[in-house]
């Protein structure tokens, strides 16, 4: 049957679940094979992948090309757990655990992370002809949901113009937009709910309005109001929510880590930071994947870089946190990898996981690729789940290259940087919202352009910091790794000493730029004493911002970098992040940055 | 006659295969699978299933040479053997190889290779049968 009779108006509701598309992950190939065969046995179209890569790749490029997944628990590129969350998080289909281990903790564990349901090897038939209930349950509960915001849809057509909507209404196909909105849906359970894909950008406006709401009144309904989208339901933003809330959550658990890591913010600054910066911190909660290119590590250590650089820059003393030297083949977004690193992360702006993101959904993308992600690829979550296998013993194994907050924040800048172009300020804005925790300044502003920067934290310090001119050569920045994109020219650039941030634009400064004139802004940043180069220079390149002529990391290698970067550079850089340039340690900045 | 005679040949192998416990009803639920769309579906996933296995046990042998051993890596080529073993409906196989993760988990390295030479020995012995089950029946 083709895919149109399945899927097309009212034939589906006749037929289905016969023909229900169903993805089958199990490296296992015996197990696999027996799944096939079971669920051919059903009269379900069967798609089967020894490798979870793969599978999110094909889910990647055609989110509607499957109704269902079942994968293994067990797998080795990729923990199934992860694979469970990013989908879930990137296309919010239904998913279906499998393992031959039935412990209680484990299938725990598998609900929690959003797994529709647990089998336990060998699977029955029986069990496996009623896996079609949670496809339909899946659109019943989005079709009431749109039913009831229809209304409220209405109103808001046409409001909210711009990238994000076209991107939602890019991502979903015309005749599910009807059904989102609640229009002639003839048959509810054939409907397809489209899929919405949280790009840096909506999620910033989601993280914006709950916190214009507060964290406690923040219900959908009024999140939806105030992000004003057009064709956002309020069953999205439910969902999106939850996720947000259990992302919170894991972060508060994470508190103490950071804590233990030498920071000296205390648990809670992190916390704050966490409303900030829904996104980053989302991310992470998204990727709980392993990074398939064990690179990722690194952008652990961003992910907490960033986070402690937001919370406190002050208090970045968390050495063990950056690991920058972290040669990364693939760009991996330093996102911290784990959920649980999201601590640090609190203040991280979803660059990373934009980064990372971006650089998910081309595996091998090299950082050119990334650019040319869209928004909506990089909020995805899953792709932080690529480095949210990094354990967290690896993120704050730094190498202690790093320890001035600064490159942190390069680091969430440089993943942020790695993001499609302009926008890739979001991290910057981001990673400003954390810097500047004195400044407060720091609105969540998230850019969507990330950079993709995976490794580049040191760029991202630079971005970020590019107030702070200290951006030391946040040596992580790994930006060989990348193909090329713009972390490999930011990461260079940090590298480098930085030279008066007068000179040519480094990319911090080229990213900073694409940002518009960070020179405003830069001006409160307030640079560390030394040279602040960031702040003073007049040009309006960000690059003024982050390249201290202290000598640390040149920004000029970053600079040329980000002018790769469409201008697009968004207020990120104006200086909202107050981003007190951090100052590492060894900076000789004699002010706290604010 | 002679078609007969097979038949129950082939009919009665299969009981004592099931009642020596070699097999369990998982083997039942491959054969249901088989139909006219997937002729020789037992056929194949058994034929898989060994080849996946051989393949395992020799990277146990190869991990069981290299002391100390590595007992999360052996528990988790253990994982995987049963999971093929029971996908299948191999009872014996898996029992052994549930002993060896005992074996593991407790760190017994001696255990551990008393206990893979029995997963050796079943999974030959299982070998065996099924190929003679499988000339016979198909």
């Amino acid at each position: 049957m083709t895919v149109e009779e399945i899927r097309g108006g009212d034939n589906e509701i006749d037929r289905f679940p016969i023909g229900m598309r169903v993805l089958a992950v199990d490296d296992n190939p015996t197990c696999l094979k027996l799944l096939e065969g079971l669920l051919r046995k059903c009269q379900y179209q069967v798609t089967t992948t020894n490798q979870a890569i793969t599978a999110l790749n094909m889910l990647r490029e055609n989110r509607n090309r499957f109704d269902l997944i079942i994968s293994d628990v067990y797998m080795p590129d990729m923990d199934g757990f992860k694979l469970l969350e990013l989908v879930g998080l990137e296309m919010d289909l239904p998913v279906i655990m499998l393992s031959g281990n039935g412990d209680r903790n484990l299938v725990m564990k598998g609900i929690t992370h959003g797994a529709c349901d647990y089998l336990v090897k060998p699977v029955r038939l029986e069990e496996l002809r009623n896996i079609w209930q949670h496809v339909i349950r899946r659109k019943v509960e989005s079709k009431s949901q749109s039913k009831s915001k229809h209304n409220h849809e209405k109103s808001d057509q046409g409001n909210e113009g711009g990238d994000q909507n076209e991107k939602l209404n890019r991502k979903r196909k015309d005749e599910e937009e009807d059904e989102e909105n609640g229009n002639e849906s003839d048959d509810p359970t054939t409907k397809k709910k489209p899929r919405v894909v949280w790009s840096i950008d909506l999620h910033r406006k989601f993280v914006a309005a709950i916190n214009q709401l507060g964290i406690e009144k923040a219900v959908p309904k009024r999140i939806l109001d105030l992000m004003n989208v057009d064709g956002l339901t309020r069953e999205n933003v439910a969902s999106h929510l939850q996720k947000y809330r259990l992302y919170l959550k894991r972060i508060s658990q994470q508190a103490n880590m950071v804590v233990a890591f030498g920071s000296n913010n205390d648990a809670s600054s992190y916390m704050r930071m966490g409303p900030l910066d829904g996104l980053g911190d989302f991310r992470t909660l998204s990727c709980s994947g392993r990074l398939p290119n064990a690179t990722y590590a690194p952008s652990g250590m961003l992910g907490r870089l960033n986070s402690a650089t937001g919370v406190s820059l002050h208090s970045l003393t968390a050495p063990p946190l950056v690991q920058p030297n972290h040669t990364q083949t693939k760009l991996q977004p330093v996102v911290s990898s784990n959920h649980q690193n999201m601590n640090l992360f609190q203040g991280i702006p979803p660059s990373f996981d934009l980064d990372h993101l971006q650089y998910c959904n081309k595996p091998n993308a090299q950082l050119t690729d990334v650019n040319s992600i869209e928004e909506s690829q990089i909020f995805t979550g899953t792709n932080l789940a690529d480095y949210s296998s990094i354990d967290e013993p690896r993120m704050f194994r730094g190498s202690s290259t790093f320890t001035d907050p600064i490159s942190v924040l390069a680091n969430q800048v440089g993943v942020k940087l790695t993001s499609t172009g302009t926008e890739s300020f979001n991290l910057l804005s981001n990673s400003s919202g954390f810097l500047d925790q004195s400044g407060g300044n720091q609105p969540p502003n998230f850019s969507s352009n990330l950079i993709p920067v995976g490794e580049s934290y040191s760029y991202l310090a630079v971005i970020n910091g590019g107030f702070s001119s200290n951006i030391t050569t946040t040596v992580a920045v790994p930006i060989e790794a990348h193909g090329g994109g713009l972390v490999g020219d930011v990461v260079q650039n940090v590298n480098r000493s930085l030279p008066n941030q007068k000179g040519p634009p480094t990319l911090a400064t080229s990213a900073l730029a694409g940002y518009g004139s960070l020179s405003g802004p830069v001006s409160h940043c307030r640079p560390n004493g030394s040279g602040s180069t960031l702040v003073q220079t007049d040009h309006t390149k960000l690059q003024s911002g982050f390249v201290s002529s202290n000598g640390y990391g040149s920004l000029d290698d970053i600079i040329p970098g980000m002018m790769k970067q469409e201008q697009g550079a968004t207020a990120l850089m104006n200086g909202e992040f107050g981003y007190n340039p951090y100052i590492a340690p060894d900076c000789d900045y004699d002010d706290e940055p604010r | 006659m002679e078609q007969n005679h097979t038949k129950r040949q082939i009919k009665v192998t299969r009981n004592s295969l099931f009642e020596q416990g070699y097999l369990d009803e998982q083997f039942t639920q491959l054969e249901d699978l088989q139909d006219d769309a997937n002729p020789n579906f037992v056929e194949e996933i058994v034929t898989s299933f060994f080849s996946d296995s051989t393949r395992l046990i020799r990277n146990v042998e190869t991990a069981l040479e290299n002391y100390p051993l590595d007992f999360c890596k052996l528990d988790d080529y253990m994982h995987q053997f049963m999971g093929s073993s029971s996908s299948i409906g191999a009872k014996k196989v898996r029992n052994e190889c549930t002993q060896f993760q005992e074996y593991c988990k407790a760190r017994n390295d001696d255990g551990c290779i008393r206990a893979f030479q029995r997963v050796k020995q079943e999974h030959a012995t299982l070998k065996r049968k099924l190929e003679a089950y499988f000339q016979v029946s198909l």
